[in-house]
């Protein structure tokens, strides 16, 4: 017998002896007029609490309700001493048989824990138990004439008179004491049930409701008794109904979900390992419905038929009257089914559910969690219905979201788990040593241990599913959070082209807003979408790709795209949109100054050719041929042949001038041999107007910056040479931050306009090649300023 | 045999003038491009003209055409300080009796080209 048990070993025969002598004291009386309806009286009202009582305790060791209750009937019994003939348990009768009414305030205070927990409230208790004794003293030392019947009662052993005066002064203080005591147990009952919490008042409303109308009864009770025999008669018959129905009320409160737990879904789990095999499934399934023959079939879905346990194939018998076949067509299936069949074998337990009250409601908890719960629910649709088995609508269901080893609402959204308070608590479900789930919920339930771990048990094998659910949803969340923080535009769209959803940083970007819903070629040129839904579908064929667009806008602007493409589940890819008009311009940029570069050495081989062709080369052939007029003379005119000779050698010279020349145009040797200075000076020299060289001394750039700003400066003064009319020109070389800096500067007439010719443009393009750039300040009639930037590195 | 030189360059035609004068050509004229050596050409009816390929205005192988097309037609030898291979073929189709590279110029020349 386990230790749970013990209280029946004692109280349980104690109780019958009480009884039996209860009876034998009654039924021997000879001052009792009706002592078979106050002997039944007494035994209802007594067993009903200790019967009550001792199935608390048991169930509840650690709960003091059923203890009280106990205390309650057996303090019931006490009063049957009043039916003794002989004068000591007459008198220990009268004045001990009141004490129940204070164990009861004690009971009720105490609910539901069993323990006085406010100093209110023991001091309303020692104060209850002090009048339970002390009333009936005064009332037995001043008592009245004996009213006893049909012999007198037996001698009164602590009278003191049979003064009227006494003893209405002696009763009337104890009466109104006892209702200021009951009037204060009444308004701290109230003051409680304002307080608590929903799901405590759940628990408290039933025993509150009985409990304190039995004190509002009993006060009324002893202020009417004195006055009106009838009244008295009433008001007794009304607590007696409501007295005996409290205790039920007690055991139901206690218990929660006792019926339910007994008989059904509370013991597959309680019968059922954590991580069971399909064996042991069966062995729980067949302890919980009582019946040691019970099999389970599983289905087995690839082959399209009913396994056993063992994996062996079972087809499923015919229903006869001996075994039926409850199929399961899911999990909560299982348990609804469950919880009929616990319903209908807990028919012996009909008559004290009618009795309990909502008890059937609660008791019905953990199958109420499969019916609400529809399958294949939402993670909010099991927290609903979690909330309405739990009947605590504040409930909070957290899964276990093990990627980032945090807990997540229904929503996916991250949920730390609060502390334990005195009003809401956590209950942890885990599986095994892996964390599942949590259930956040009013602290009351607390009190109803069997129907929160009958609930938790349950919820536990649908959360470890949904776990997976609201894993995936958190996450898309965080995909969705990394969506929104991409400067791309981002499109949803389906593999026939649809657009599903849509995620634009910028609208701008949007040919129009209307997107969800749309088909490709609603929003974008026929040629276009046909691509777009291309590379989707290749990006779903595993192959993602990237395509360049560009959109015409009807403000006139047309801008240039990048789109991306990647698989998105079976059936969607997403396409991430980047703005690419700014690099795609510099992208022209460049290719047209590579063009112009190209152009420009293009023309200036042709210009070193006609060079070549009209200059050195005329002079060789005119010198080819005076030589050979020349070697025609020699014989015939000596001094012809001289003169020719002469002319000869002069043309030879003018040649030799003219490739040199040309040899500068193709790069300045003296830039090569002298450096910077050196080439300027020397440009400076053969200009046809004074130039002013302002170079800072030993200034050492790398030669592609040397040669642009040789060539800057060259060009410069041609051009000031042919068409600026200036007097006089300043040019200037210096080195600032990193940068190469290159000025020509001159006095003449301004309006130079760089589209004009090439030089500028040319030399414009030289310098944007080393990542320079190239000012030119030239307003008409003020000089020209030309300055060229251009970085080091 | 009367000649006429076309070419840019008055260097030059100073200095084929007085070739191939010293080598019994007679030079009756000049010119100076394409359009000129057609208008002389038929003023003056040489009987060769010895005409530059790069011109100004039009290039000798238009101008050869052009010449070949008169009542009396010229023989036509071209002439460049460029080689002959720059030109690939088109000298053989303009009409011209055939190329003389400036520097090898000389009546010897001129009268090997005119009898092939």
């Amino acid at each position: 017998m386990t230790p749970a048990w013990r209280p029946w070993l004692y109280f349980g025969p104690a109780a019958l002896i009480a009884g039996g002598l209860a009876v034998a004291l009654t039924a021997t009386s000879d001052h009792e007029q009706h002592p078979g309806q106050t002997i039944a009286l007494f035994l209802f009202v007594s067993s009903s609490f200790i019967l009550a009582g001792l199935i608390g305790w048991t169930r509840r060791p650690w709960n003091r309700t059923g203890t009280l209750m106990v205390a309650v009937g057996f303090g019931v019994l006490i009063g049957v001493l009043g039916e003794a003939n002989h004068p000591i348990p007459f008198t220990l009768g009268a004045l001990f048989g009141s004490l129940f009414i204070a164990a009861f305030v004690h009971l009720l205070l105490a609910y539901p824990s069993g323990r006085l927990l406010s100093r209110r409230a023991r001091i309303l208790v020692g104060a209850g138990y002090t009048i339970a004794f002390l009333a009936p003293l005064a009332e037995s030392m001043f008592a009245a004439r004996e009213k006893c019947k049909p012999h007198a009662c037996p001698d009164n052993l602590v009278l003191v008179s049979h003064d009227h005066a006494a003893h209405v002064v002696a009763t009337t203080v104890w009466t109104a004491a006892s209702v200021v005591l009951f009037a204060a147990v009444v308004m701290l009952l109230l003051g409680r049930w304002r307080e608590t919490t929903p799901g405590l008042r759940r628990i408290l409303r039933s025993v509150y409701l009985f409990g304190g109308l039995s004190i509002v009864l009993l006060a009324i009770g002893f202020v009417v008794t004195p006055f009106s025999g009838v009244g008295a008669i009433f008001v007794s018959v009304a607590l007696i109904a409501t007295f005996t129905t409290v205790p039920f009320i007690f055991l139901a409160g206690l218990l929660g979900t006792a019926i339910a737990r007994g008989a059904g879904v509370g013991a597959i789990f309680s019968s059922v390992p954590e991580r069971a095999s399909p064996g042991e499934v069966q062995e729980g399934l067949r302890n919980a419905l009582r019946d040691e023959t019970a099999v389970v079939a599983y289905w087995y879905e690839e082959d399209e038929h009913y396994v056993d346990v063992e994996g062996n194939r079972l087809d499923l018998p015919e229903d006869t009257r001996r075994r039926v076949v409850t199929p399961f067509s899911g999990v909560g299936a299982i348990f609804v089914s469950i919880a009929l069949i616990a319903t209908f074998t807990t028919v012996p337990f009909i008559f004290l559910a009618g009795l309990l009250g909502t008890a059937i409601a609660r008791g019905a908890g953990v199958g109420a969690i499969f019916s609400s719960v529809p399958e294949r629910a939402s993670p909010g649709e099991v927290q609903e219905g979690l909330r309405s088995a739990l009947r605590d609508e504040t409930a909070v269901v957290a899964y276990w979201y093990e990627e980032d080893e945090h807990y997540v609402d229904v929503e996916g959204n991250r949920l730390d788990l609060p502390e334990d308070t005195r009003r809401r608590v956590v209950t942890r479900l885990d599986y095994g040593d892996q964390p599942v789930a949590a259930i956040v919920h009013d602290a009351a339930l607390l009190q109803e241990p069997e129907l929160l771990e009958g609930v938790a048990n349950a919820a536990r094998i649908a959360l470890e599913r949904d776990k997976l659910l609201v894993e995936v949803r958190a996450r898309a969340q965080r995909y969705r959070a990394l969506l929104q923080a991409m400067p791309d535009l981002m499109f949803r769209i389906s593999r026939d082209g649809r657009y599903i959803s849509y995620n634009a940083p910028n609208e701008r970007d949007l040919v129009n807003g209307e997107v969800v819903g749309r088909l490709l070629w609603d929003r974008l040129p026929t040629d276009l979408a046909d691509r777009v839904l291309a590379s989707g579908r290749a990006a779903l064929g595993g192959d993602p790709g990237v395509i360049e667009y560009h959109l015409d806008f009807e403000d006139g602007t047309r801008r240039h795209y990048e789109g991306r493409f990647a698989a998105s589940g079976d059936d969607e890819f997403l396409m991430i949109v980047r703005e690419i008009t700014e690099r795609k311009q510099q992208q022209e940029e460049l290719e047209a100054s590579r063009q112009r570069i190209v152009a420009a050495g293009d023309a200036a081989r042709r210009k070193l050719e006609r060079n070549l062709h009209d200059g050195a080369q005329q002079r060789l052939v005119s010198l080819s041929l005076s030589l050979r007029l020349a070697q025609n003379q020699v014989a015939k005119s000596p001094v012809r042949a001289e003169e020719l000779l002469e002319a000869s050698r002069e043309e030879l010279m003018q040649a030799l001038e003219e490739l040199r020349e040309l040899a500068r145009g193709i790069h300045p040797a003296v830039l090569t041999d002298r450096g910077l200075e050196a080439a300027l000076e020397a440009l400076a020299g053969r200009a046809a107007l004074p130039v002013e060289i302002d170079c800072i001394p030993d200034v050492e750039l790398p030669p592609p910056v040397e040669a642009a700003a040789y060539y800057v400066v060259s060009e410069a003064l041609a051009n000031i040479t042919k068409y600026a009319g200036a007097s006089a020109v300043k040019v200037s070389i210096g080195q600032v931050d990193g940068y190469a800096l290159v000025e020509v500067v001159d006095d003449g007439v301004g309006g130079a306009d760089p589209g004009r010719g090439s030089g500028l443009s040319g030399l414009s393009d030289r310098v944007a090649s080393l990542n320079g750039k190239l000012v030119i300040d030239s307003p008409p009639g003020a000089g020209t300023r030309i300055r060229a930037e251009i970085p080091l590195e | 045999m009367t000649v006429l030189i076309v070419d840019d360059h008055p260097s030059f035609r100073a200095s084929a003038r007085t070739l191939l004068e010293s080598e019994g050509y007679q030079v009756v004229g000049e010119a100076e491009n394409g359009a000129d050596a057609v208008k002389a050409a038929q003023e003056l009816h040489p009987d060769l003209v010895l005409l530059d390929v790069q011109l100004p205005d039009i290039d000798g192988f238009k101008v050869a055409e052009q010449l070949r097309r008169l009542v009396d037609p010229p023989a036509v030898v071209l002439t460049s300080s460029r080689d002959r291979a720059d030109y690939g073929p088109c000298i053989n189709v303009c009409g011209a009796c055939g190329f003389v590279p400036k520097a090898d110029l000389s009546g010897a020349a001129i009268a090997a080209l005119l009898v092939a």
